[in-house]
């Protein structure tokens, strides 16, 4: 690229804004570097703006963070292509060993991106002196960072520095301080998948039985994932010579962090043992974590149930795991119940129509009592198409019923828009006569509800029922409703009724439409309330759109919308005046003047 | 859709509107709110609404519970800066809705709406930190200062920040002020803005430093030579949202809920509908997944 005095002025103005005082500047001109980078060419921006931003790594958390991101987004293209890409690894490394851990992990996953393009000279040149350092750096923060950028490259390089690398890792795992022993906790799991079983056996498997035997607990939880991979990768035999006693020990581990770690990735866990160890000693584990003294642990064991009930025969399911669904059902613990009453209906599949019924209703009715409102939200809606028909319609008036009841009136609006939101679902399952007996009522009632979102989500919720039951079924019930409340004394019934008919017009008929119109809008254009007015020309407006449907429909809005909001333009609040004129113009534009 | 329009869909999604957009926006609001009285005359029905302090998605909420403007009317009782991390958010978002409908949303003084206290807690810094100047918190202290002081709905409901003033014995007095000032250190201003109801006779010292404390007579003086019905103001943290005193001639209304994201209280506004019937409508903060409070760092791992 030619370059001019005038072209490098801007450039210089750059390169001062990164030495500026101003925190926001530097951040600013860091976020444009490639920008520089690009008009200083190639060249420069090796022999310059490198060794730059290599001194520059004195800086503020978030310019840092900002430099370590810029850094891995391709930045190689502006230095020549792939061929210089190590030449970023520089001020990566040093980014890779500051104090902020948000700004290592930037620049690891930057320093990884850059792994990518290099080849293998190049990486066993400049990648693997620089891991090299990072693990044997005396500041334990290089080394927690090296831990993340062994799995990237090891399928890359000669045997023999595999070795080495193997025996770093090792380094790692036996190192004085716990934050580098969590990172190779954390890491080991993608260095392994790495390794060729060979050396699984014999490097990976000490490593790591060192840190699953770590002393502090935030370094064995995180080998559970670990112990995944490797059982993965080594095979249900294998696993059963080698990892059983860590697994069983990690199963009654005496830190209930570890514990949970257990029971949160127990499927997982179980899928990659195999179903001989699943049959002879996790089925045990999986009722010890149920039973568990820790609530934490309970509840990550209840979210498995359905998928660990999925890889054991029926009769596990019903003999070992039953039992303890049925005391989770009354767990002292609301969040156990409530995270049980989520997952829970998810056996009914596995174990059948009859075992539904005699075991599982029971624990279901349970859970629709609950005296917590999450626990009966959350099986409210799991109860699917298929376990309803399961428990039938008389069982579910007698239970269910009761509990949407409560829920309904329930002091907190959210609990109650939670509900409504599931309404629409039960009407499908339910079906009209039954719906129209119990549940009509009172969705019409949540239109008066002193909670604005609820009577939004009550309009939405007609709409949505009307969608299911059909036309005439807004006639009959929503109709009525709308017309009595445009007439209420309370001003805050007439404008919900307004706000409600823009949102359902769109599905009803023209004839409805016109009810609505001649009943509910036109009365109300002379409301004391200009907020009511203002909306009766918002109402008009969609209104317009309904009707221009037909030519006798635009002949009604020439006759009836026109005049209507032709008048409210003259109104004396400023608010009608604009939406009324508002409305006029579309409508004209409609139907025609 | 309208510039406006769409800078106040824009705020609602908590996002600020450009330096140069937020000047043409109160340079608009001053020349709507130099038209307003400093007792602005209000009709029912309206949401009477206390201190919102920077507390954008606890706003929202209280919008979610009591409707959105302009299908709600409102009155906010000042403080809405300060202390919450997005006081720019909110008054701009305040603001927005102000100039887009004037006859729907009031906003009178709070004693945060001004330059000296703004420096101190809060609002100074965050204009800095999102716009990297003073500019914006520049436009907006100089809309603080055409800011209604009170307002007065049908007549009977006054409304105000902080209290009462002995200086001010009719609603009269506060008309002949000169409020297009910072909030002085003392005087009829600076008591409506500071004030606060307490259980003693007549006047006593306030321990903020700044304006009175006034007893139950106060009030009742006030409200009879006035005509008054019932007196609403904010300022004070009410833990059950809302707090009447005096036979409810007096209310404190508070609509910050877990105050400072700290103080476990609850928040309400105060429904008059157009029978001027009150209704408080209590709610809490915004659920913990919609972002309340900013995350600098990301959590820590799973137990680290």
């Amino acid at each position: 690229m030619d370059m001019n005095a005038d072209e490098l002025y801007p450039i210089a103005i750059l390169m001062d804004e990164l030495k500026s005082e101003d925190v926001e500047r530097r951040l600013n001109a860091i976020h444009r570097i490639s920008t520089i980078a690009l008009a200083l060419g190639p060249e420069r921006a090796r022999d310059e703006l490198i060794p730059f931003l290599q001194d520059s790594v004195d800086d503020e958390d978030e310019v840092l963070l900002a430099l370590a991101a810029e850094l891995g987004q391709s930045f190689e293209d502006y230095l020549g292509g792939p061929d210089f890409a190590y030449l970023l690894l520089g001020p990566l490394e040093t980014l890779a060993a500051v104090e902020e851990t948000l700004v290592r992990d930037k620049a690891t996953e930057s320093a990884t991106k850059i792994a990518g393009v290099l080849n293998q000279q190049q990486l066993e040149e400049y990648f693997v002196p620089l891991l090299k350092r990072l693990s044997q750096g005396e500041w334990f923060t290089s080394r927690t960072s090296s831990a993340s950028l062994y799995s990237p490259i090891y399928e890359r390089v000669s045997d023999q520095i595999k070795e080495e690398m193997r025996r770093g890792f090792t380094a790692l795992a036996n190192d004085d301080t716990p934050m580098v022993r969590r990172a190779a906790g954390k890491w080991l799991g993608p260095f392994v998948e790495k390794i060729a079983k060979e050396h699984i056996l014999t490097d990976a498997l000490p490593i790591y039985r060192k840190l699953a035997n770590d002393d502090q607990d935030s370094v064995r939880l995180l080998t559970i994932q670990d112990l995944i991979v490797i059982a993965k990768k080594l095979g249900p035999k294998d696993t059963k010579e080698q990892l059983l006693g860590q697994l069983r020990s990690s199963v009654s581990d005496k830190s209930w962090r570890v514990r949970y770690m257990v029971a949160n990735h127990f499927v997982e866990l179980a899928e990659a043992v195999g179903s001989e160890i699943v049959n002879e000693e996790l089925v045990v584990a999986f009722v010890q974590l149920l039973k568990d003294n820790e609530a934490e642990v309970r509840t990550a064991g209840a979210g498995q149930i359905p998928g660990f009930a999925k890889l054991v025969d029926r009769e596990i399911i019903v003999s070992k795991i039953l039992p303890c669904v049925r005391d989770l059902a009354s767990d002292s613990s609301q969040h156990v119940r409530a995270a049980l009453a989520l997952h829970v209906t998810g056996l009914a599949a596995l174990v059948g129509k009859e075992s539904t019924v005699d075991d599982l209703l029971p624990i279901f009715l349970q859970l629709l009592k609950d005296e917590f409102p999450d626990v009966r939200l959350n099986i409210i809606g799991k109860l699917d198409v298929d376990t309803c028909q399961v428990i039938g319609v008389e069982l579910l008036s007698s239970s269910l019923l009761p509990a949407i009841y409560e829920l309904a009136e329930d002091k907190q609006w959210r609990v109650r828009q939670a509900i409504i939101e599931y309404i629409p679902l039960l009407a499908t399952q339910l079906g009209k006569p039954f719906f129209d007996d119990q549940l009509s009522a009172l969705c019409l009632a949540w239109l008066g509800d002193n909670v604005y979102s609820i009577r939004e989500s009550a309009i939405q919720n007609l709409k949505k029922l009307t969608a299911v039951f059909g036309e005439d079924w807004a006639r009959t019930q929503v109709l009525p409703k709308l017309v009595s409340m445009g007439q209420h004394p309370n001003y805050l019934f007439r404008i919900t009724a307004v706000l409600a008919i823009p949102v359902i017009a769109p599905i009803l008929s023209q004839e409805s439409n016109q009810e609505l119109m001649a009943k509910v809008l036109f009365p109300l254009m002379t409301d004391p309330i200009p907020n009511i007015r203002f909306n009766v020309a918002k109402s008009l407006e969609v209104m317009a759109q309904q009707v221009a449907q037909t030519p006798e429909g635009c002949e009604l809005g020439r006759a009836s919308i026109i005049p209507a909001v032709e008048r409210l333009k003259n109104d004396s609040d400023m608010d009608v005046r604009y939406f009324a004129n508002r409305a006029l113009q579309k409508t004209v534009q409609l139907v025609g003047a | 859709m309208s510039e406006l329009d769409r800078q106040i869909a824009q705020l609602k999604a908590c996002q600020p509107i450009s330096e140069a957009e937020v000047k043409s926006l109160c340079l608009k609001a001053r020349e709507i709110l130099v038209e307003e009285a400093n007792v602005q005359y209000i009709d029912s029905p309206v949401t009477i609404c206390g201190d919102i302090h920077g507390q954008f998605f606890d706003l929202l909420e209280l919008f979610k519970v009591g409707g959105w403007c302009p299908e709600t009317n409102y009155l906010f009782m000042g403080d809405f800066v300060d202390r919450g991390f997005y006081s720019v958010e909110t008054f701009l978002l305040l603001l927005a809705l102000k100039v887009r409908y004037p006859d729907r949303i009031t906003l009178i003084r709070g004693n945060h709406e001004s330059r000296q206290i703004t420096q101190v807690y809060g609002f100074y810094d965050e204009c800095t930190r999102k716009y990297g100047s003073a500019n914006v918190w520049r436009y907006c202290c100089e809309v603080f200062d055409y800011l209604a002081l009170a307002a007065i709905v049908d007549g009977s409901v006054f409304c105000v920040h902080g209290g009462l003033s002995p200086n001010v014995n009719l609603i009269d007095h506060i008309r002949t002020i000169d409020r297009k000032q910072e909030v002085p250190h003392d005087g009829p201003m600076c008591d409506l803005l500071w004030s606060d109801p307490e259980d003693i006779n007549g006047w006593g010292l306030s321990p903020r430093g700044a304006g009175f404390l006034f007893g139950g007579d106060a009030v009742r003086q006030f409200a009879r030579a006035n005509d008054v019905d019932l007196i609403a103001r904010a300022h004070q943290l009410a833990m059950e949202g809302f707090k009447h005193l005096f036979d409810r001639m007096i209310v404190t209304v508070w609509s910050a809920p877990n105050y400072c994201y700290r103080c476990g209280n609850v928040a309400s506004i105060l429904e008059l509908d157009d029978t001027l019937r009150q209704e408080y409508k209590v709610f809490g903060h915004a659920p913990s997944d919609v972002r309340s409070v900013p995350i600098k760092r990301p959590p820590a791992e799973y137990f680290l």
